[in-house]
């Protein structure tokens, strides 16, 4: 399925060292603004990043594949669609 | 434990499963066959990544609604028209002439039957003969832009004539010629269930992309025609017991960028080869074996032994459609009598999507492919999509290609027919495991709206349509890129 050359492992390394950056920089971010965290509203923000990068991943897939019409079309379908969950989302999460 | 006793726990427990991580990557780093390079992965059978066990069944996928009955070699176009071309040449074997003015009525048999119950094909014959003719004289326009795709196919094709044919065609009945260089002292083999692995682990070496193997059943044999003794009605030998059943893709891009720049021949050369080496072994360890190969040297019909053979299901478009590789599946078989456990078909919903797709019929630039919700008419006991193998013909002499070279836009543009990566991945995994059918609809909407698809006619060369194909041709086959043209 993956193909194991030298460069995968560091690249996810790469990524999930940023992502753990991401997440420690978001905590603080949530500090400053006074909203109160709970461990539900960590996952529907974890749950909506999920979705945001897989969105993205489908579209520069099939752009990669050499269908850049069909990745458009499938960024602007399910980015509108991630945009407006992630605005109700954090019309939740901003909740104090 | 306080706030930074936690802490530094949880960091070294981080650490150490950072570090478990990395091992574990680099471990699987050195071990996966993906690292392999070139085709390194075939031999491993690592081509056939879909795993099939959940998806078993003990009944195949297609319909029996009848008796089943044997296929006739006159229902196969390529035999039906070389029989119709030698005798409008006047190289009958009986010597039997015939011009038009006579009718079907006039015609020799088995061709008087056929053309009797199929009389549009007789029809469409002539309509093909006509396209040919019209494609011979308009092809001086398009040779140029075509050359590099046109010398790449003859390239493939190229060993598929004269006395150097590998495999050899058998020569005499099938219970001398099947049998012709058997070692005669044979290791006795520890059991069928060896003989089956041992003999997918060869066919992989050889570069076969799926191999399965099937009881031979008799509607899967022709009728009226065996090669190495000729036209004759036959009984299906004893001796062909098992078909170990093997596919390869064809090359990828030029796969896409049908019909002009893609050729049948790259995978037909490759069958030929896996075949021709695989008859060898089987020979070499004790017993008797047969090719049956791409383009036309066949006893056996593929697509129902490669459904028997758990590879795949039988699609819309009248192939066989498999999770690796879709449509773009090309077969070839071995028939044995090695002791070999068959291995079961599968249901993995493939038939099922393809009642609801429709894109190959929408895309057929000959208006062969049944739009039927679902399968309907009965060919020899079996219910299922009509192909019009006629008009599909007369669009392959229609092309802008040297002579009639295939089509292949219904393999082409069918769903399965996509890349290995994660996105294709998921669809695949997630598809049949779905019993609400849920993701097969959203896969279907998202295959219509969001790719773009030529449009039938458009395949076609002027006045017709304007030569389109369906992706993009690689590179090396743009004649511009290379030449001045």
């Amino acid at each position: 399925m993956f193909e194991y050359s030298m460069i995968q492992p560091l690249f996810w390394m790469a990524i999930g060292l940023l992502t753990a950056v991401f997440f420690l920089g978001l905590r603080y971010w949530f500090q400053d603004l006074k909203i109160r965290m709970y461990w539900w509203k960590w996952l529907v923000v974890a749950i909506w990043l999920i979705l945001l990068a897989v969105t993205l991943g489908g579209a520069f897939t099939l752009i990669g594949e050499n269908e850049p019409k069909a990745g458009v079309r499938f960024l602007l379908f399910f980015g509108i669609i991630i945009l407006l969950i992630g605005g109700g989302i954090w019309k939740i999460v901003a909740r104090k | 434990m306080n706030r930074r006793k936690f802490l530094k726990y949880a960091g070294l427990a981080s650490g150490s499963l950072a570090m478990a991580g990395v091992s574990a990557g680099s471990f699987m780093a050195g071990r996966s066959k993906d690292s392999y390079t070139g085709w390194g992965r075939t031999p491993y059978g690592k081509d056939q990544f879909f795993n099939r066990t959940p998806f078993l069944v003990e009944k195949p996928t297609y319909q029996i609604v009848g008796k089943p009955e044997r296929i006739t070699y006159v229902e196969n176009i390529f035999r039906r028209n070389s029989e119709f071309f030698r005798l409008l040449m006047n190289r009958h074997p009986d010597g039997i002439t015939w011009d038009k003015s006579q009718g079907i009525e006039g015609l020799p048999e088995p061709l008087k039957t056929y053309y009797t119950n199929h009389p549009s094909a007789f029809e469409e014959f002539f309509r093909m003969r006509e396209k040919a003719r019209e494609q011979r004289t308009n092809w001086p326009k398009y040779k140029d832009k075509y050359h590099l795709a046109d010398a790449w196919s003859t390239a493939h094709s190229s060993f598929l004539g004269g006395p150097a044919l590998f495999p050899a065609e058998p020569s005499g009945p099938p219970e001398e010629a099947d049998f012709k260089g058997v070692n005669p002292n044979p290791l006795p083999l520890k059991s069928p269930e060896h003989g089956s692995k041992l003999i997918k682990k060869i066919a992989h070496s050889f570069g076969a992309t799926l191999v399965g193997i099937a009881r031979i059943k008799k509607e899967w044999v022709y009728q009226g025609s065996l090669r190495g003794v000729g036209r004759v009605d036959f009984e299906v030998p004893e001796h062909w017991k098992n078909a170990v059943v093997f596919a390869v893709p064809h090359e990828w891009e030029s796969f896409y960028a049908n019909p002009v720049y893609g050729t049948s021949y790259d995978a037909y050369s490759m069958l030929r080869f896996i075949s021709g080496k695989l008859e060898v072994f089987i020979k070499e360890i004790g017993y008797s074996a047969r090719s049956h190969v791409p383009p036309g040297q066949y006893d056996l019909i593929m697509p129902p032994l490669g459904i028997d053979a758990g590879l795949g299901e039988l699609g819309r478009n009248g192939i066989l459609i498999t999770p690796e590789l879709g449509g773009n599946t090309r077969l070839a078989a071995i028939s044995t009598d090695m002791p070999l456990i068959a291995d079961k078909p599968i249901d993995a919903g493939i038939n099922k999507f393809c009642k609801k797709c429709k894109i190959c019929a929408d895309e057929c630039p000959s208006g062969s492919i049944s739009f039927d919700d679902a399968p309907k008419h009965v060919i020899r006991g079996f219910k299922r999509w009509k192909i019009d193998q006629d008009k599909c013909y007369t669009a392959w002499n229609s092309f802008a290609t040297s002579h009639a070279k295939g089509c292949r836009i219904c393999l082409a543009v069918c769903p399965y027919s996509r890349k290995n990566n994660w996105i294709h991945t998921l669809a695949r995994e997630v598809d049949p495991r779905d019993p609400t059918g849920v993701t097969s609809k959203a896969m279907l909407e998202m295959q219509k709206n969001f790719f773009d698809y030529p449009g039938a006619n458009e395949y076609l060369p002027p006045p017709d349509g304007n030569n389109k194909t369906f992706g993009k041709p690689p590179d090396w086959l743009l004649t511009e890129e290379w030449f001045d043209v």
